[in-house]
């Protein structure tokens, strides 16, 4: 019983934290907020994957966030609903709570797709040029998706407040927030039992050394393009959650910015930590929005003060300025971030005999 | 067993090996000698199908294993299909592992459980290891790492051994030691290929020897015989 401590726990947390949204006690503002946290935290502990523990520098995971996005998106509102993009719905409306999971699958396997597209031709080279040709992917994805008119273009893509309407229908319970509970549950699982596999000594392995790798004789290539493509696709499948807890896509929500956000995370956690880096996803995701109150009142006082002139309005785009500094602020201080690559279990052994993951 | 014909090598444009030739039996050990940049590693990193860009590519000639052309193979499939592995140059263990976990790693699609009869092989092999186990690779001594770099290669089950410049950085009697060492396997049944810059110590443990010189055999024979010839002792020996 005790070793399944944490399971129960967090079984207990998410149980509370849906049934304090479905008696009212969350106000909107905040369930959002929490459904983001576990949004970004499936975002951060995927890019983990590839920069943590195989050690490459993938910068463009926004792109796959997109793709994700607009794939989770297409597929719901094709599936649930009746749109002149794709004429009748194909399943029957109180279906949509159901068959949901399919939504987020496929968008999934979209990203995954790309995930592959990518890394095909980009795991030949090493390195810094792996950090370019994501990048470059990043761009590429974004371009596409907004010269595509039938689903929008630059306008973006929306219906899937609709989709999310028609569950609500069926029962009337905070889904998003559900429906991402279980995804960052199915995303941490995944890559956990993946690095504790035999393949995930192999991405260690990849990680320390390539050549050593190869001749330990680990087929470095295709353990590379799998941990990418796993990687991508839980991207993708946060990339569908963010979609339909906003309602709406926009290619330019996901663009090198986005990207960055999932670098900071993860730097921030500490490279090849899973409980590191959902730490800084929740910590990240809170300093945004903490942002959102200090700058106005650092304003106020500020003019108050008279320390800024009077015509000049500190606005929000100053978070773009506080969050890489405290990236710069965190690779001067703990370049290893929170935990560097150790666990929590790690820092604090006397967890260890509350936790088993199964 | 080994079978390299004609062997042509290249970096780029650059040619590294222009038609290299040699053969190794079974149970033999057969040394590479030769001065820097002779071509000596580059013939081991073609014969492990190594990719660029630090190894070369294979523009012209054969390498047969038991008469099988092993050209489009690649470097994993060399370790697990022909038992052959590399230790490579400069040891490449994996630095922030303990000395087990990087046993363990090499034998990375076995459970652990059962590989406690292995390791305990490679400790009796290199007892220094045994009393280093738990302590992270990167802060052995030179001649330590060489060793688990060696561990680490048998740990893959390999029949054929490929060591480039074991003895470089080892202090000489650990140097000894590691050839002693590979003298032991050898009677164990493992087939060495072994670089040596130190000519005259290779050339005292192997049955045959290849003299390399920019990229071409220039002389070749059974070890007694080279170590005689007035021309080798005069260029690689020391006079």
């Amino acid at each position: 019983m005790q070793r399944y401590a944490i399971n129960i726990f967090f079984l207990v947390a998410a149980v509370t934290l849906v049934g304090l949204a479905q008696a009212g006690m969350l106000d909107k503002y905040v369930l959002t907020v929490i459904t983001f946290m576990g949004i970004n935290c499936i975002f951060a502990v995927s890019l983990n994957l590839v920069n943590g523990y195989m050690g490459e520098f993938s910068c463009g995971h926004g792109g796959f966030m997109c793709v994700g996005a607009y794939a989770g998106s297409l597929l719901s509102v094709a599936f649930f609903t009746n749109s002149k993009l794709f004429g009748a719905a194909l399943f029957a409306p109180e279906l949509a709570p159901f068959l949901f999971p399919l939504v987020l699958i496929g968008a999934g396997l979209a990203a995954a797709l790309f995930g592959l597209i990518v890394a095909l031709p980009s795991f030949h080279t090493r390195d810094d040029y792996l950090a370019i040709i994501t990048i470059a992917a990043n761009y590429i994805i974004i371009s596409i998706v907004e010269n595509i008119d039938a689903i929008g273009g630059p306008r973006g893509f929306s219906g899937m407040k609709k989709v999310v309407g028609l569950m609500t229908d069926v029962a009337n319970v905070p889904w998003m927030l559900i429906w991402t509970i279980i995804g960052l549950f199915a995303c941490v699982m995944i890559i956990y039992r993946l690095m504790t596999s035999t393949y995930g000594k192999g991405i260690s392995a990849v990680c320390q050394n390539e050549v050593a790798a190869e001749i330990m004789g680990i087929n470095t290539n295709r353990v590379k393009i799998m941990a990418f493509m796993v990687s991508s696709g839980l991207a993708g499948l946060s990339g569908a959650l963010y979609a339909h807890v906003y309602g709406y896509v926009n290619a330019q929500a996901f663009n090198i910015l986005k990207s960055t956000e999932g670098l900071v995370m993860v730097y921030l956690g500490g490279m090849g930590s899973i409980s590191g880096v959902l730490l800084a996803a929740v910590a990240f995701t809170l300093l945004i929005e903490v942002l959102r109150f200090v700058i106005p009142w650092l304003n106020d006082v500020l003019h108050a003060t008279g320390l800024l002139a009077v015509n000049y309005e500190l606005g929000q785009v100053w978070k773009w300025v506080i969050i890489p500094l405290v990236l710069i602020l965190l690779m001067q201080f703990r370049p290893e971030g929170f935990l560097g690559n150790r666990e929590l279990t790690h820092v604090f052994p006397r967890l260890r005999r509350w936790i088993t993951f199964r | 067993m080994l079978r390299v014909s004609n062997l042509k090598a290249a970096y780029g444009k650059i040619e590294a090996l222009h038609g290299v030739s040699f053969q190794v039996e079974q149970g033999e050990i057969v040394t590479l000698i030769g001065a820097n940049g002779a071509g000596k590693s580059t013939t081991l990193k073609a014969l492990m199908r190594l990719t660029p860009p630090e190894s070369p590519v294979v523009t012209a000639g054969d390498i047969k294993f038991n008469g099988v052309s092993i050209l489009g193979m690649e470097a994993h499939r060399v370790v697990s299909d022909l038992r052959m592995t590399l230790v490579p140059e400069g040891r490449h263990i994996f630095g922030n592992l303990t000395v087990v976990e990087n046993l363990q790693l090499a034998a990375w699609t076995r459970k652990n459980e059962k590989l406690d009869k292995e390791i305990h092989y490679i400790f009796d092999m290199f007892p220094r290891l045994a009393e280093r186990a738990r302590q992270r690779s990167d802060t052995l001594s030179g001649g330590e790492q060489q060793m688990l770099a060696v561990g680490r290669a048998l740990m893959t089950k390999c029949s054929v051994l490929l060591l480039d410049e074991p003895s470089m950085g080892l202090a000489p009697l650990i140097m000894y030691d590691m050839f002693r060492t590979l003298k032991r396997l050898n009677a164990d049944g493992l087939t060495i290929i072994v670089v040596e810059q130190n000519a005259r110590l290779a050339l005292q443990v192997a049955d045959r020897g290849y003299v390399l010189d920019t990229g071409e055999i220039i002389a070749e024979g059974p070890a007694e015989d080279l170590l005689r010839k007035p021309e080798i002792k005069a260029a690689y020996l020391g006079g």
